[in-house]
């Protein structure tokens, strides 16, 4: 289909160059071919010599990073019991939050001001301050860039969860995984460019739709692999032999090969011959980066995969294998450290509604010690020069307690994310007010964190689009500007 | 049925007030100063896209003359002193500081601002401004469509007129078409594209052999009239209307009961009903014909998108998504009928098409009244039949709860009466969330349980209470021995109990918590008892269990506790020796758990007949009450009247909470002759039903009926023109608009446009019966052309949008399934309708999770159109093969081509499932035949014999290896999935 490039009708204006190039990439899925393919097309395509094509390996500017890791926290996890430090919380503890005495949210009423069951303290040589519920993660204060001042369009984690991954709060549109594979294409043709590892207690609110490629091609979709769930579909049957396979495959090529070469000029049917090779080859190659036995067991102790807390432990094996995955230039992994709101309590994610104080001292334990090793890890073997690493959850929790619970209810209006590695400068970006109702210093909008992201990566967030339905839509929708205060 | 259409007053005064409104709407040139029409016009260009009422870019806005003044952009008289002027004009060598990100205004635009600002700015009363769109009412979709008389086609038929529009067209670039197809191709190519499955070996050997002209033109009509067309396009039309049968959003919950609008969409097509019809029902079937489900359940169309279901105690969160969902309706309706994608005018004006924020909420007003959901689905004589039989048994049911009320009540009351003796049998405090024990004497055992008699949020229920320490001390042989709590897991116990499950997540709330030595995760049991096994028999003397040891608010409803019970031991687990209970303990609460010892107390022999001979007859009623079908339902939404009380307003940059302008239903506005002030105008023309405009107190089932009405209005130039794209664009992979659900700006323009007119006033002609249209196409010779590739035309046209050849395509998602299920002769017809079928196992634990199958059993044989599509959901085979999530309409599937595929394809268990029904079928066909096996596979799966090559390559790999492993091999080759 990439052939539809050199199409040159008189008169006829039938396609504007961004449908071409956007409906280019929809047919072939072999990349290598796509590339050469797509070499080819701008070959004979003098006009569009310069233009950039998406998928083609190149960017718009010099990027930092040249893949990314996504950590997400689903739930709402607390910005101010985990980062931002609130000293007049402990100081107005148990007197109501001013303006906002009778503030009625998601859950309904709140009651007064709570300060965080723990302590903060200095970490760093900065100093600073976060949470010691996680001892390990304040090791890397110094290099994280904090975003005190996110806010966010709906306080319900489902859309939550959807916009914080694809910058639209209805589901259906592509995530940042999603656009960044079709920006940049794959690195390592024997993986998927895209992964998805979910947490051992299940998916995310909203599930599938937090790694969807929505509208784009089906190829920029995440695959879902973890510790606990391999890729689908990676092993051949049992029934099948080795020698039947590999004599099946070779008929098959053999097949699928005379029918290409039967009908010259359509290219999707020798990128269906490219397919299968490449899938032989994931057949080969998935399995060894899930391997974790090959790790050392200085590795598997910094992370805590063999801890006698078993969630703890499934989380930490997921940690290394997207240290194993980034290692081999998978671009793009979103690992969450958490599920879905449950139907009971808040021990499935970070949703602390009614107990916040055992709920966090459940998860914290969980989160800290495997992600700060992963931190670890990255730097230590360099990885984290080229790897951007992403914090997020969807929104923050109120600096209230809710009415008749000793939880937090959802707060949209301020929360933290942060970022991390590949050139990012360790400080704070923006604030919330003294309580953290409220973003005040910088607010940041998840379309301002993903056009930083995308400038990261090497790409301009409002350059990189596709058609759909009548819109040249954007991850960043029609907002968002780069937050340069971050950049080194 | 005749328009409606709220007329106020005689016609001439309505026309003299509509020509003074519509003079107030922007954008119209005519009765204003020269002067300021150009100004207008540089403000416009320039200045509104960013500053404007609804996003005003720097807090101000050039919108209104009140916003300019206020904001002192502009003194007047003063150009000067006016801030406008000064930001717009370069200073020395610096670009003019605004617009940003745009080409400068001309110096002689600035010249005509200057002029006016000294002049006095005089700004037209009322008079706002917006970005002007990049298409207007001259937009190509939007003109009449062109009578078949103007075309001056010497051609005869629709047929004969597309191939003379197509070769035209091709000649102009120096192109003809391909030679006919063989008949091979074409009867493959005709049976994929009307019924999304292969010709059978004898309806090709039929084909090929009937050589009478008529033979194409009979098959078509087969084909038409076999159910499967309706199964085959009824899924193209389910993608247009993004059907989907979950909620979406985070729960995601599962519907049941919109299946029936699937049924209905199939059989409307294969009863050929006509489309305006259909179209009409989807708005407001529940209006057309209230008492007919066949045509109420049309209106699911209304509601068969995602929505948020969560629920919101945040007033203006709650407003929001609520907006939300009437957005997806918006957009949902204007994309599938319209072509327009009228939602982009939800915060400003279009950017591109002549829509404006007020056509957005005339729409928003026209479904106000709509609320997802199911309701009943039967007839009025149905529900009363129903009513009918129930009454009586209901009648029965309350007089007994009446009776058994009345003698609880009496108990009670003598129970009460006798409190005081009663509580002196009570004299230990009640039981502690925090921490409940029970002492006891010495006693050896190797079981220890704890048996719920009541727990303590619900008197009546023994399960559901949550603990998340459950200790057993033993007892010190000596004084020196220190007592330890033998239950714990690291000691070697293991604790037994029903817990609430979690698919997806084993042991989240299971017993293993009681006894791992932490607080904070608690069992939440789903039965009476949590059993402690220690691991050999000790001496103890001593329980303390708790479910909120820490908690700072332990009174949470989240911690739910025993409040009667009792703790047991055992040698064997088998028979049990209660060693205390807390039945001396005070009751939890003064209410239902006083009330229920005070029962338990009370109650004679006699009187616990009674109750037992009660609750006999009441069972006995409820099961009747039970055996009496429910009506069935269906998920078609209410219509809320109150919701769409009113008055809308526009939502100024489409927030609920900053209301604009009040708004009323009424049709687009760039379609309204009036508001376009077209000449000559007569009454016919006001009353033809061409364009509405309805009172704002008009029920909103009306204001469905009259946006109906008005899409299907032959004067209405998209409606058709989309619907004979989309046709189009299914038989020829790309639409003559190869963006069928945007006919705007950004959308796509027609390659014939001509042809597109023909196809459009086709459909009038056949009453919108859209069979004549597949007809007329699949008799041309443009349709029947070979697929064959030429390099020369390919250099010229790729992509043959031209039509020099027919595109070939790859098969669906669905039609890659149907025909693996087809050729291996598992496919099942039946059922052809109702529920449908699952390739996921659908976990809800508050939210919804879908687990993709690694089996598909025979129940899963069906036509992938029957299975009930989740949205966010991940199936194997058929998300790989581009079905698309049915979050939004789909217009155009794409067709991609990945490894993932053939990672499913090579081995999902479903594959080798069909290779072995294959080879069966193979087998059975031709015993030990292995060359007729061969013949037979290439028949049943590309319709033709193998080659003399083929063949030895087969019959070689199935000497040493089988024939399951060659079928596998078929199922897995381009051919089959490829259509020519």
């Amino acid at each position: 289909m990439a052939a539809r490039n050199s199409s040159r009708l008189s008169n006829l204006c039938l396609l504007t160059r961004r449908r071409v190039l956007g409906q280019a990439t929809t047919g072939a899925g072999s990349l290598a071919l796509m590339n050469l393919l797509a070499r080819d097309s701008r070959a004979q395509d003098d006009e569009s010599a310069d233009t950039w094509q998406p998928g083609s390996g190149r960017t718009h500017h010099v990027a930092r990073a040249k893949r990314v890791l996504q950590i997400f926290c689903p739930g709402a996890a607390s910005h101010m019991d985990l980062w931002e430090h609130k000293p007049a919380l402990e100081k107005r503890n148990g007197q109501p939050l001013p303006g906002e005495e009778n503030l009625v949210s998601f859950q309904g009423k709140n009651g007064n001001l709570m300060k965080s069951p723990w302590p903060f303290a200095a970490a760093g040589e900065s100093g600073k301050r976060i949470s010691t519920m996680l001892p390990h993660m304040a090791a890397h204060v110094d290099d994280i860039a904090f975003f005190h001042g996110m806010h966010s369009k709906t306080n319900t984690h489902g859309p939550g969860c959807v916009f914080m991954n694809s910058g639209h709060a209805s589901e259906g549109f592509p995530s940042a995984g999603s656009w960044t594979s079709y920006a940049l294409g794959s690195e390592n043709e024997n993986l998927p460019a895209y992964v998805a590892i979910t947490d051992i207690r299940g998916e995310p609110p909203n599930g599938k739709a937090n790694w969807t490629n929505g509208f784009l091609p089906a190829r920029h979709q995440a695959i879902m692999m973890s510790n606990q769930q391999p890729i689908r579909n990676l092993q051949r049957p049992q029934q099948i032999t080795d020698g039947t396979e590999i004599e099946s495959r070779r008929l098959l090529q053999q097949f699928n090969t005379a029918y290409a070469d039967t009908y010259p000029g359509e290219s999707e049917l020798r990128a269906r011959v490219a397919a299968y090779e490449l899938a032989g080859r994931m057949q080969l190659s998935a399995p060894d980066v899930a391997d974790l036995s090959r790790e050392s067991d200085v590795i598997h102790e910094l992370y805590g995969t063999r801890d006698g807390n078993s969630l703890k432990a499934a989380y930490a094996r997921n940690c290394l294998l997207a240290r194993r995955l980034l290692q081999r230039d998978v671009r793009y992994v979103s690992l969450y450290c958490a599920s879905r709101a449950s139907g009971v309590d808040g021990l499935l994610n970070w949703d602390a509604h009614k107990s916040l104080k055992s709920d966090y001292e459940r998860h914290c334990p969980i989160f800290d010690q495997p992600t700060a090793a992963l931190l670890t890890d990255l730097k230590q073997s360099g990885l984290l020069n080229d790897t951007l690493v992403l914090w997020t959850t969807e929104f923050g929790r109120m600096p209230t307690h809710q009415a008749g619970t000793a939880g937090r209810d959802h707060n949209p209006d301020g929360f933290t994310c942060w970022m991390m590695g590949a050139g990012i400068k360790g400080c704070s970006h923006g604030a919330t007010d003294e309580f953290g109702r409220r973003a005040e210093q910088n607010p940041t909008t998840v379309w301002d964190f993903y056009a930083t992201v995308m400038h990261v990566l090497g790409f301009d967030h409002e350059r990189l689009t596709w058609y759909h339905n009548g819109l040249d839509r954007r991850l960043t929708d029609v907002h968002g500007s780069v937050i340069s205060e971050v950049l080194a | 049925m005749k328009h409606r259409l709220t007329l106020p007053g005689g016609w001439p005064a309505l026309l003299a007030s509509w020509i003074t409104m519509a003079s107030a709407v922007g954008g119209l040139p005519g009765n204003e100063e020269p002067d300021f029409a150009k100004v207008a016009a540089i403000l416009e260009h320039h200045c509104v896209r960013c500053h404007n009422g609804g996003a005003a870019k720097g807090d101000f806005s050039l919108a209104t003359a009140a916003d300019l003044f206020a904001s002192e952009f502009v003194v007047p008289g003063q150009p000067n002193d006016s801030h406008l002027i000064d930001v717009i004009t370069p200073d020395g060598d610096q670009p003019p500081r605004m617009p940003q990100n745009a080409d400068p205004v001309p110096a002689e635009a600035v010249s005509i601002l200057r002029d006016w600002i000294a002049a006095g700015a005089r700004w037209p009363e009322g008079r706002e401004l917006f970005e002007r769109s990049r298409a207007d009412a001259t937009f190509w979709s939007l003109q009449p469509i062109t009578t078949t008389e103007s075309l001056n086609a010497s051609a005869t038929t629709a047929s004969e007129i597309i191939d003379q529009l197509i070769d035209e067209r091709l000649a102009a670039d120096g192109l003809t078409r391909n030679p006919p197809a063989d008949r091979r191709t074409l009867i493959r190519r005709a049976t994929y594209d009307l019924t999304g499955l292969p010709p059978t070996p004898a309806q090709t050997r039929t084909f090929l052999k009937d050589r009478s002209p008529e033979a194409w033109s009979r098959l078509i009509d087969r084909l038409l009239a076999s159910h499967a067309y309706g199964e085959r396009w009824g899924r193209h039309w389910l993608d247009v209307v993004r059907f989907g049968e979950s909620r979406g959003f985070e729960r995601n919950v599962i519907i049941h009961d919109i299946w029936p609008f699937r049924d209905y969409v199939i059989r409307a097509l294969n009863e050929d009903r006509p489309f305006d019809q259909l179209i009409r029902e989807h708005l407001a079937g529940d209006v057309l014909a209230a008492d007919d489900p066949q045509s109420t359940i049309g209106t699911a169309f209304l509601v068969a998108g995602p929505y948020d279901d969560v629920g919101n105690q945040d007033a203006a969160a709650a407003a929001q998504i609520r907006a939300n969902t009437l957005d997806e309706v918006i957009r949902a309706t204007s994309e599938a009928f319209l072509g327009l994608t009228v939602g982009c005018a939800r915060c400003h004006n279009h950017k591109f098409d002549p829509i404006t924020q007020a056509d957005y909420y005339s729409l928003y007003a026209t479904f106000s009244g709509v609320r997802h959901g199911s309701v009943e689905w039967a007839t009025t004589k149905a529900r009363q039949q129903r009513t009918a039989r129930l009454q009586p048994l209901q009648q029965d049911q309350s007089a007994l709860e009446q009776q058994k009320r009345e003698l609880l009540t009496a108990i009670l009351q003598r129970g009460r009466e006798h409190l005081q003796q009663h509580a002196e049998h009570w004299p230990r405090p009640p039981v502690d969330r925090r921490g409940t024990e029970e002492r006891f004497s010495p006693v050896t055992a190797r079981f220890v349980r704890l048996v719920c008699e009541s727990q303590d949020t619900n008197a009546n229920a023994a399960t559901g209470f949550t603990i998340e320490e459950f200790e057993v001390w033993s007892a010190p042989a000596s004084p020196d021995d220190d007592p330890q709590n033998v239950a714990l897991a690291s000691y070697g116990s293991i604790a037994r109990g029903v817990a609430r499950r979690i698919e997806d997540f084993a042991g989240a709330y299971g017993p293993q918590l009681t006894i791992d030595g932490s607080t904070g995760a608690r069992f939440l049991a789903a039965s009476t008892t949590l059993t402690i096994e220690l691991p050999q028999p000790e001496r103890i003397d001593r329980v303390l269990f708790s479910s909120a040891r820490d908690e700072e608010r332990p009174e949470h409803g989240l911690f739910r506790f025993v409040a009667e019970y009792r703790i047991e031991v055992s040698d064997d687990g088998q028979s049990w020796t209660k060693v205390a209970d807390g039945s001396d303990r005070q009751p939890v609460n003064q209410g239902p758990h006083l009330d229920r010892r005070l029962r338990l107390l009370e109650t004679t022999d006699a009187e616990q007949e009674q109750i037992a001979a009660i609750d006999r007859r009441l069972r006995q009623t409820r099961q009747q009450i039970a055996q009496i079908p429910g009506l069935p339902t269906a998920w078609i939404g209410r219509r809320v009247a109150s919701d769409a009380a009113g008055p809308f307003h526009i939502f100024q940059g489409g927030n609920p909470q900053k209301l604009g302008k009040r708004i009323h239903p009424a049709s687009l506005h760039v379609l309204n002759p009036l508001r376009q002030r077209r000449p000559g105008l007569t009454e016919a023309d006001l009353t033809s039903g061409e364009f509405y405009e309805l009172d704002a107190g008009v029920p909103e089932a009306e204001r469905r009926l009259a946006l109906a009405n008005w899409i299907v209005h032959p004067a209405n130039p998209l409606t058709r023109r989309v619907l004979a794209n989309r046709i189009w664009h299914y038989h020829f992979g790309t639409g003559l608009v190869d963006t069928p659900s945007d006919f705007g700006f950004m959308g796509g323009r027609p390659s014939h446009p001509r042809l597109l007119d023909v196809l459009a006033n086709q459909l009038q002609t056949s009453g919108w019966r859209i069979k004549a249209l597949h007809r007329a196409i699949m008799l041309s010779e443009t349709y029947q052309q070979a697929s064959t590739f030429g390099q020369e035309a390919a250099k010229i046209d790729a992509d043959a949008r031209l039509l020099w050849r027919f595109p070939p395509r790859r098969l669906s998602a669905e039609e890659v399934r149907d025909t693996m299920l087809d050729v291996a002769g598992r496919l099942t017809r039946e059922p052809d309708s109702g529920p449908g079928f699952r390739l996921y196992r659908f976990l809800q634990d508050n939210v919804s999770t879908y687990v993709p199958l690694d089996q598909h059993g025979p129940e899963t044989y069906r036509r992938a159109v029957y299975h009930q599509n989740a949205r966010s959901s991940v199936v194997d085979l058929m998300t790989e093969f581009d079905q698309p999530d049915c979050s939004f309409g789909t217009p155009r599937r794409a067709a991609t081509t990945t490894p993932l595929q053939a990672l499913t394809l090579l081995n999902h268990s479903f594959t080798l499932d069909m290779a072995g029904a294959l080879a069966r079928r193979l087998q059975a066909a031709h015993p030990q035949a292995l060359t007729e096996q061969i013949n037979l596979a290439f028949a049943l799966c590309y319709g033709r014999p193998p080659t003399e090559p083929e063949s030895e390559s087969c019959a070689t790999f199935v000497k040493s290896h089988d024939l399951v492993a060659l079928c596998r091999v078929l199922l897995n080759t381009t051919e089959l999935i490829s259509v020519r």
